[in-house]
């Protein structure tokens, strides 16, 4: 994607001013989207992006530049501007890059512009059938298939010159249930990190229905009740409260800082003894999976915390310099106009020994959180939130009437050491995860868990 | 290559390839951002952006397409792409290009003196903010960061029928976020502000004791009784909460069935109190604009007026759809979306009562000050909300203790039926602005035993 010879004068042009380390990330993207709504195709996108970010690093300091033009003569001139933000003596480098060539463990076997528009528009109308055909309660759908095709190369002044392609698409079905002036939605976001392969076997029909029948739940569901419950966490999407209980906590430029909780914990209990939890970016195919990290490192199965006690953080090339500990393959970012810092991948609890009945049937009286939407934290003071999107209220240990429109709240180590029950069901969900180096795609996964207590918001009053 | 050069080349080559009518949108920015940790640069961030959307009519139908390399080996792409896209689109007419208003307001001013703002300068108030918060209080624990940036945008939009608009803008803007500790108590607060015309016009000291005051005076909160509370939402909390759902009255959700509005013009639809304007012609706010992004001019008007729906917001697909004239609100949220519909400057008209004012009338009740989640804690459908928040509780008049680790839950539809006082404190900075607005009662979510 760019010659030795010019990065190599990019990347000297970097260094000119004392930097100590200068990176080359160059990203070229192809994404198209298109939109069916009440099964009439909308909108149609299709676009590519390009360009290149240069880093330069001396010591803990960093400098980002970017710029779509890649014109030898534009690189050198961004370069040099970027150095002029560093007033030091030149250090003498030998640059000598050898291309790497990175073991594809992430197979891309239908490439996303080897399928017709016409073949997506076909998935996207038999998911809209589906939801539609479900219950005359269901009146609008809108459904949405994206796919991108990603080629990277990074260059460094430590030598790195290697390459990686990314594919990934995602369809999105959102449906409308009605009854008089009530209205509620649900929506579903299955997605691959592969070629279109993964859109042949899926079960669109099957997906399609179940969002047309939460849809339905939600609409004749109860308002949550308000006040603190034993709670019980499906598997699979559930894992938000983990990833922001936790994950976000985990991170190098949260911890190096010590803007974390978790910061100078190592080896001590943060979360109950029956939890354990990794983030591993080498699951094959999985949606956070990736061969390097926007770095250029390998990425790695890390443990996180393993029978309560904290054992490891998610560490970027900046991050490992700060806390004078090496990179975990977690240097992440959403594209060339980010400089990357440390992210989660695919991050879950491991399974434990309980199965989902008897997690059901020793709770008395609790509430079930089935569905998820998304979450946020401030890792400094680890007060997180996420919200339930389809629920049910446990009642003398059964699944009793649904309930909708709970947001679920506590603080970090304080709800890891509440899990009093873990499940051996582990799934896993994908997600987008938005910080300061854009939005990138995560998995978040766990069997079922159940908290102890945790304060649950909603409209309803004491149940 | 220049953009000029790249549009008549880019029409010409449209024009073989059979299409009808074709536009242009062109979009950059150029930003310097840098931040400060410890009385020393800690990031230096560079920022050149910009790209092409392309749509053009092919046998009547719309198809898009954008690139971010301005060359000519991006107009084959665009092309190709366009065409195989307007291909698969099956609604028919529904979009066409425009040739103009007949006439628009003023340009927006442009600020020379922002454009050349030299980057020592945007160094030294980083650091001054960073410095006088830790000299303010010292329960500030560290800054986590201090910046300032600046930056450059420029529009131009140009079409096969005559249209052609452009515009430009310069902003800087100056900020910091900081932890607070006292003993086991940790908080965290942050503070911006931008301009749009001089850099004599932000004040670090105020940036930064606004900042540590916010901080600071969240620590030592604890948790609240579950139940039914009074509600005053500071300006940025409803901003927070009601602007999120204030897309209810763009035609384009109402079109799709994504909101209980529909068929409602005319009927009021919240209390007699409520009145919301969008003024994209409002001088000296960063949201200034004569046209919208079809090239639209944009104008003052009331979308609810003493709780009666008046206006949906349009583009003019969706105006046409509805058999009216576009409202100038046409969007894009950047060069690479479809155009869309939204607010330029979209506000609750205020009352006259001041905060202090509001909390001195409220016998028990809760300030909010900080919403979290409202990433997914909001339902935009159906209108409801639960919502992580920290506030403080008020008790004859006066505030008594910080709050936080509860919920607060609601509808925003239900909410504009019951708001009692509406303040006198709108802060134009985005798209969508309130003031401070008191409810009378809300489902309040807490626990005084969680630690």
């Amino acid at each position: 994607m760019i010659q030795k010879s010019v990065a190599e004068n990019v990347i000297q042009a970097a260094l000119e001013t004392g930097g100590d380390f200068a990176e080359l990330f160059i990203e070229d993207k192809r994404n198209s989207t298109i939109s069916m709504i009440g099964g009439v195709v909308e909108r149609a996108l299709a676009g590519r992006d390009y360009g290149v970010g240069i880093r330069i690093l001396k010591g803990e300091y960093s400098v980002y530049a970017f710029t779509s033009d890649d014109s030898e003569e534009n690189l050198l001139q961004v370069a040099r501007s970027a150095a002029q933000a560093i007033h030091s003596n030149p250090i003498d480098l030998t640059l000598n890059f050898q291309k790497k060539i990175i073991e594809n463990k992430h197979h891309i076997r239908v490439l996303p512009n080897s399928v017709s528009k016409k073949q997506k528009v076909e998935w996207l109308r038999r998911a809209h059938s589906a939801a539609m055909a479900y219950d005359p309660v269901i009146a609008q759908t809108t459904a949405t298939f994206i796919d991108t095709l990603k080629d990277i190369c990074i260059v460094n002044s430590e030598g790195l010159f290697v390459e990686d392609r990314r594919a990934y698409n995602r369809m999105g079905i959102s449906v409308i249930a009605e009854s008089g002036n009530n209205r509620e939605s649900a929506d579903f976001g299955p997605g691959s990190f592969g070629g279109l392969e993964f859109m042949e076997q899926l079960d669109i029909e099957g997906i399609a229905k179940e969002a047309a029948r939460s849809a339905k739940t939600i609409l004749f569901a109860d308002h949550a009740p308000s006040g603190n419950f034993p709670v019980v966490i499906d598997n699979e999407f559930g894992g938000v409260i983990f990833h922001e209980a936790c994950g976000h906590g985990l991170e190098s430029h949260a911890v190096a800082r010590k803007a974390s909780i978790f910061a100078d914990k190592l080896g001590e209990y943060v979360a109950s003894p029956i939890v354990t939890a990794y983030d591993d970016g080498t699951i094959p195919n999985a949606w956070g999976s990736l061969n390097i990290d926007d770095e250029g490192m390998a990425t790695q199965r890390n443990l996180l915390i393993e029978n309560g006690i904290l054992k490891g953080y998610l560490i970027d090339k900046l991050g490992g310099r700060k806390m004078n500990m090496d990179p975990t393959g977690s240097g992440r970012r959403e594209s060339y106009k980010y400089a990357p810092t440390s992210r989660m991948n695919n991050t879950f609890i491991a399974p434990g020994e309980s199965t989902p009945e008897e997690i059901i049937a020793n709770t008395e009286l609790g509430v079930f959180a089935k569905y998820m939407d998304g979450g946020s934290v401030n890792p400094t003071t680890s007060d997180y939130n996420f919200s339930v999107s389809e629920g049910y209220m446990i009642r003398n240990g059964k699944i009793a009437e649904p309930i909708k429109g709970a947001a679920i709240i506590g603080k970090g180590i304080d709800t890891l050491k509440k899990i009093d029950m873990v499940g051996n069901n582990l799934g896993l969900g994908v997600g987008m995860c938005g910080a300061s180096s854009g939005t990138v795609p995560v998995t978040v996964g766990q069997p079922m868990i159940r908290v102890s207590e945790l304060t649950i918001g909603g409209r309803g009053g004491n149940s | 290559m220049n953009i000029q050069d790249f549009q008549t080349e880019l029409f010409a080559a449209g024009e073989k390839a059979g299409f009808e009518e074709m536009e242009l949108f062109y979009s950059s920015s150029k930003a310097v951002s840098i931040a400060v940790y410890h009385q020393e640069i800690d990031d230096y961030t560079i920022m050149e952006e910009g790209g092409v959307s392309f749509r053009g009519l092919f046998k009547g139908k719309m198809g898009y397409a954008y690139a971010e390399r301005i060359a000519a080996d991006s107009i084959p792409l665009l092309l190709e792409e366009a065409l195989n896209n307007a291909e698969v689109i099956e609604v028919d007419g529904g979009e066409d290009l425009f040739e103009g208003s007949p006439e628009y307001a003023e340009p927006r001013p442009f600020s020379v003196e922002l454009e050349h703002l030299d980057p020592e300068k945007m160094i030294q108030a980083a650091m001054d903010l960073e410095r006088i918060a830790y000299e303010t209080d010292e329960r500030v624990a560290f800054v986590q960061y201090s910046y300032a940036s600046k930056g450059v945008n420029e529009t131009l939009i140009a079409n096969t029928k005559g249209l052609l608009c452009h515009s430009k803008s310069a902003f800087t803007s100056l900020g910091l976020y900081l932890t607070a500790q006292d003993g086991e108590s940790t908080a965290t607060g942050g503070e911006s502000d931008f301009t749009i015309q001089s850099f004599a016009d932000l004040d670090s000291r105020k940036i930064a004791e606004k900042a540590v005051h916010e901080a600071v005076s969240k620590l030592h909160a604890s948790s609240i009784a579950t139940g039914t509370y009074p509600i005053i939402f500071r300006y940025d909390t409803a901003t927070e909460l009601i602007g999120s759902l204030l897309g209810q009255l763009s035609a384009e959700s109402v079109q799709q069935g994504y909101t209980k509005l529909k068929g409602k013009l005319n009927e009021q639809i919240v209390g007699e109190n409520i009145s919301f304007v969008d003024d994209p012609l409002m001088k000296d706010t960063i949201t200034y604009a004569p046209f919208d992004s079809e090239g639209f001019a944009t104008r003052k008007k009331d979308l609810i007026r003493n709780g009666k729906l008046i206006s949906f917001m349009h583009n003019r697909k969706t105006a046409k759809k509805d058999g009216v004239e576009s409202t100038g609100n046409a969007v894009k949220g950047g060069f690479r979306s479809p155009v869309g519909v939204g607010p330029y400057n979209l506000y609750l008209e205020p009352g006259d009562s001041s905060l202090n004012d509001m909390i001195a009338n409220t016998d028990k009740g809760i300030l909010i000050v900080e919403l979290q989640g409202t990433n997914a804690g909001i339902n935009f459908t159906a209108g409801d909300f639960s919502l992580a928040a920290i506030g403080f509780l008020i008790e004859n008049g006066t505030i008594t203790r910080t709050i936080d680790q509860f919920t607060v839950a609601g509808n925003v539809f239900d909410l504009l039926n019951d708001v009692s006082v509406i303040g006198n404190d709108l802060r134009f900075r985005s798209a969508i602005t309130l003031p401070s607005i008191k409810v009378n009662g809300l489902q309040v979510s807490g626990s005084q035993t969680l630690e």
